[in-house]
């Protein structure tokens, strides 16, 4: 009788270690992903991400016929990412940053075209043209 | 009030039809071709034989810098066309672009080498600098500013079309 207790105790404790070790793998393999997840490009805080996050949609990959940065893993998109997020840790400017891609890349780098001297006709026209569409649409209901 | 209607009508397809004959007509363009003119980037990289530190006062002059790796297709085709420049005299650095030193060297060994000095950028920070998308690309190069630009393999069209009105124009080499 009591060797079958004994045994019995063992085999409980037995028990009871196996159930505490694999709810310990479990645990293990919840929260792994969140042990090994870090930001790609090092970026330190949130506010540093979200400007990578935007900056990285508003510029176009250098390589692709059109596609942003963030949709290319293209070797030089790759490379202009990092040199984007290095920038954003050395403390540039948005403005800056846009200066320094569209220096090497070309103005059709942004798809926001600046507004600048060459480029308030393509930002004001559609108003313009707005403008003289109405004119002429009054114009006309009066006659 | 219709009269500016109907011309209209008229007047749109005409400007379409002058939009796309000045640009299918355009007999100068060569895409892959630009002219800005920049410095050339501030930079210290090995040579490939690693020897020594190459910087911007290495590179003086006036030369064409041809951006090439062992892993690229179109830098083996566009290859006799640099030995042949060579052998014109002309001056050439290569930017060894993000590529193992030893296939690097091994490729010069079995095709030959066009370059009188060339610069190691494993990550591509110089290339990215200037402006490079990949490889192979040719910058044409006077007193340390970069005067043509040009993306893909150089060949006799490209050469006499894009590069030799510059050269002839600046009075290099």
């Amino acid at each position: 009788m009591m060797l079958y207790g004994v045994m019995y105790s063992c085999q409980s404790l037995k028990k009871r270690e196996y159930f505490k070790m694999k709810m310990f793998y479990i645990f293990l393999i919840l929260i792994s992903v969140n042990i090994s997840s870090d930001s790609l490009y090092g970026l330190e805080n949130e506010l540093n991400e979200t400007r990578f996050n935007n900056l990285i949609k508003d510029i176009r990959c250098p390589k692709c016929t059109s596609g942003s940065l963030s949709s290319s893993n293209a070797p030089i998109s790759e490379d202009l990412k990092l040199k984007i997020a290095s920038m954003i840790q050395e403390g540039k400017t948005d403005q800056e940053i846009k200066d320094y891609v569209t220096s090497r890349f070309g103005k059709e780098s942004l798809y926001e075209p600046e507004f600048n001297n060459s480029t308030y006709i393509l930002w004001l026209a559609p108003f313009v043209v707005l403008f003289l569409a109405l004119f002429i649409f009054v114009s006309r209901k009066k006659t | 009030m219709k009269f500016l209607f109907k011309s209209t009508v008229l007047l749109l397809p005409l400007a379409f039809i002058t939009m796309f004959y000045i640009l299918l007509t355009d007999e100068d363009a060569y895409p892959g071709s630009d002219y800005k003119i920049f410095d050339i980037p501030k930079f210290q990289l090995e040579n490939l034989e690693n020897t020594k530190l190459i910087d911007n006062d290495e590179i003086k002059g006036s030369f064409i810098l041809n951006v090439w790796a062992s892993w690229c297709i179109t830098c083996r085709v566009e290859h006799p066309f640099l030995m042949n420049l060579k052998n014109q005299g002309i001056k050439i650095i290569g930017l060894n672009y993000k590529d193992e030193r030893s296939d690097a060297i091994q490729w010069l060994d079995k095709y030959g080498n066009p370059y009188e000095i060339i610069v190691h950028d494993l990550k591509g920070s110089l290339a990215l600098d200037l402006g490079v998308t990949g490889a192979p690309e040719t910058f044409l190069v006077s007193n340390g500013k970069v005067v043509a630009h040009y993306q893909g393999e150089v060949n006799d069209a490209i050469w006499s079309n894009v590069f030799l009105p510059i050269i002839k124009e600046k009075g290099i080499f």
